[in-house]
């Protein structure tokens, strides 16, 4: 009945690539964190609530049974100089990052005022923690990408695009950050800059943009995860992404009753 | 400051022969290969088992406590040196609410150091991987306050090795340092009382109708001098298991700690939050510098599973809360006699009432 366990070997430096994923304590970020884990990164993880960073950290590791090495849960504000460069050194230390994701973010006031009212302290903090934070964070591990060949991926959203009332300070920020993902990937040929549109998902974030609405309908961030580790795992160009074109293709399945081929001709389609 | 606690007077010679040297599982057996000396309290009866008995030990509606803090490796090698010390070993122990940490500082290299006596404040020690220590002031006999430049506990998952004395001669990976219950990081030593559990045995436990219920107790270093009184631990019970104990003491049911660290998180409990609408133990999280002895007594936990302990240890006066004098030291007669294995990897000892 009692099997013999044999024992591990003593750890030794395993030259495991180091990814950053920023707000990975819910969300997006933990579920990132999560496939990139079993994906076989050391994955250093932050949010500001450290209680539930340790305890999405250990939930990852206990469900794919990873070393406690292999989730670093460093807890702290991306706004934060001190707590940024303590993640980038941790990084650095590790053998250095190969992968930062950009994915903390906030939408600044909930519910989402009209930029008439937007209080302009609210605005500012927007700015900071969507825009300064990332791209300062970006700046501390750029040594470390440009010798991994890494990538930068940052989350952004349509409303950095689109006009949507109400959204103009996290609009304005995701576009700010945008732009400045848009210029790194000219001035930084060795390293990938990916931007991309998750897409609406069922996470806290857009819970606080739309309260009161049930918001199930909307897939959970698990499911856009697929579209990110094609990315990561192609190394594709880097751009502007959306998670949703970026999804792969379910397996088209063979007809069971073949259907005649009509001939059809040119129809209106074909116009405008 | 501190009050002196009466040693129990636990008289045996812990002989080489008795120190486990290694994991049960370097002999090629399963972690829960390991003996269980049982002793009970009301009769005062001493009985041997297997550890793999445990389960048909309890009874059913009784409630196992168990420790998730999985230990981290604690212990760097220090590359500046103390000029009378030579090489040096800094042990993590504690963190504590300032964002400090009780660290230990030990002349030479795993597995033979020894503490050291030297050390000033504003001493900044390099340590591997650019980090800098910074004591900040003695805390007690051989603890310092001391402050990192880094994240402590992610640096020790880079660059620490578990902590080792001088019985365990091989480095084990930090992996047999973690019970099956190891969740959360934070461990300076393991809780090691637990480390015998396997799915299989949860399982049967489970099966018979025992409930096991978390608290979160990081443990600081092991190292005290005889007569040097514990320091503060961070803990966290859990209201699940708040509501657990109570119902479980409502019910009677028994509540058994798998080691001393439980019982100090659920006595701690009782005390700071305590008692609540439903019983005794209350939801509670912070610092606890409670020590429980003889003279505290226990008020909720009603047996323990425990090692077996160095004549003098602190972890004595805990189990004189559970048995008289006479019977720990018939207990520990028959396991020194018997040839039972003492410390982290060796075999354990239930006290039921």
């Amino acid at each position: 009945m009692r099997q013999a366990a044999p024992l591990p070997s003593v750890e030794v430096m395993t030259s495991s690539p180091v990814a950053v994923v920023t707000g990975a304590s819910r969300g997006l970020g933990r579920a990132l964190a999560d496939a990139l884990a079993v994906a076989g990164y050391t994955v250093i993880v932050d949010a500001r609530d450290s209680l539930a960073l340790e305890a999405a950290a250990a939930a990852i590791r206990a469900r794919h049974d990873l070393p406690l090495r292999s989730v670093l849960a460093i807890p702290g504000d991306i706004a934060d100089p001190a707590h940024r460069a303590d993640l980038a050194a941790a990084g650095a230390d590790l053998g250095g990052v190969s992968l930062l994701v950009n994915n903390a973010g906030t939408l600044g006031a909930s519910p989402l005022p009209a930029l008439a009212d937007y209080p302009v302290g609210d605005l500012r903090a927007a700015l900071e923690v969507n825009v300064i934070a990332p791209v300062a964070l970006t700046q501390l591990v750029l040594p470390d990408l440009r010798t991994t060949g890494g990538a930068v991926l940052s989350v952004t959203s349509d409303a950095a695009v689109e006009a949507y009332a109400g959204w103009g300070g996290y609009g304005a920020a995701k576009a700010a950050l945008e732009q400045a993902c848009n210029v790194l990937a000219a001035e930084e040929p060795a390293v990938r800059v990916w931007r991309v549109d998750p897409g609406d998902m069922r996470t806290q974030m857009h819970q606080e943009a739309f309260p009161g609405e049930d918001i199930s309908d909307r897939p959970t961030p698990e499911a856009v995860v697929p579209a990110f580790l094609r990315l990561i795992r192609e190394r594709m160009p880097s751009g502007r992404y959306r998670a949703a074109e970026l999804m792969p293709a379910p397996v088209a399945e063979t007809p069971v009753v073949e259907t005649p081929v009509v001939e059809t001709t040119a129809t209106a389609e074909a116009s405008s | 400051m501190t009050t002196a606690i009466e040693p129990v007077p636990v008289a045996f010679e812990l002989r080489p022969e008795l120190e486990a040297h290694e994991p049960p599982e370097a002999r090629g057996t399963g972690r829960d290969d390991v003996r269980l000396l049982v002793s009970r309290t009301a009769g005062g009866d001493v009985s041997e088992h297997a550890f793999a008995d445990l389960p048909d030990l309890l009874l059913p509606g009784d409630l196992v406590v168990v420790n998730n803090s999985a230990t981290v490796p604690a212990a760097v090698a220090v590359r500046s040196t103390l000029a009378e010390a030579g090489p040096l070993t800094v042990h993590f122990s504690t963190a504590m609410p300032s964002g400090e940490w009780l660290v230990e500082l030990r002349s030479g290299s795993a597995p033979a150091t020894t503490p050291v006596k030297g050390g000033s404040p504003g001493l900044r020690l390099e340590l591997p991987g650019g980090a800098v220590l910074t004591l900040a002031g003695r805390f007690s006999g051989r603890l310092w306050l001391a402050r990192l430049s880094t994240a402590v506990i992610p640096y020790l998952l880079r660059h620490g090795q578990p902590i080792r004395y001088s019985y365990v001669p091989q480095p084990w990976p930090t992996e047999a340092y973690q019970t099956v219950f190891a969740t959360l990081p934070g461990s300076a030593e393991m809780p090691s009382a637990a480390r015998p559990f396997t799915p299989q045995i949860v399982t049967r436990l489970v099966s018979r109708g025992v409930s096991v219920a978390p608290i979160t107790l990081h443990t600081g270093v092991s190292s005290l001098e005889g007569g040097e009184n514990p320091y503060p631990e961070s803990y966290d019970v859990p209201a699940v298991t708040a509501r657990l104990v109570n119902l479980t003491r409502r019910s009677g049911g028994r509540v058994i700690a798998a080691g001393t660290t439980v019982v100090r998180a659920l006595e701690s409990a009782a005390l700071a939050d305590g008692p609540a609408a439903d019983g005794p133990v209350a939801p509670s999280a912070g610092w606890t510098s409670h020590v429980v002895t003889r003279d505290t007594g226990v008020a909720v936990v009603d047996g323990l599973l425990t090692g077996l302990h160095e004549p003098l240890s602190t972890h004595l006066w805990m189990l004189a809360a559970f048995a008289d004098g006479a019977l720990l030291n018939r207990c520990y007669q028959v396991a020194a006699a018997g040839g039972y294995r003492w410390h982290e990897f060796g075999d354990v000892h239930l006290l039921l009432p």
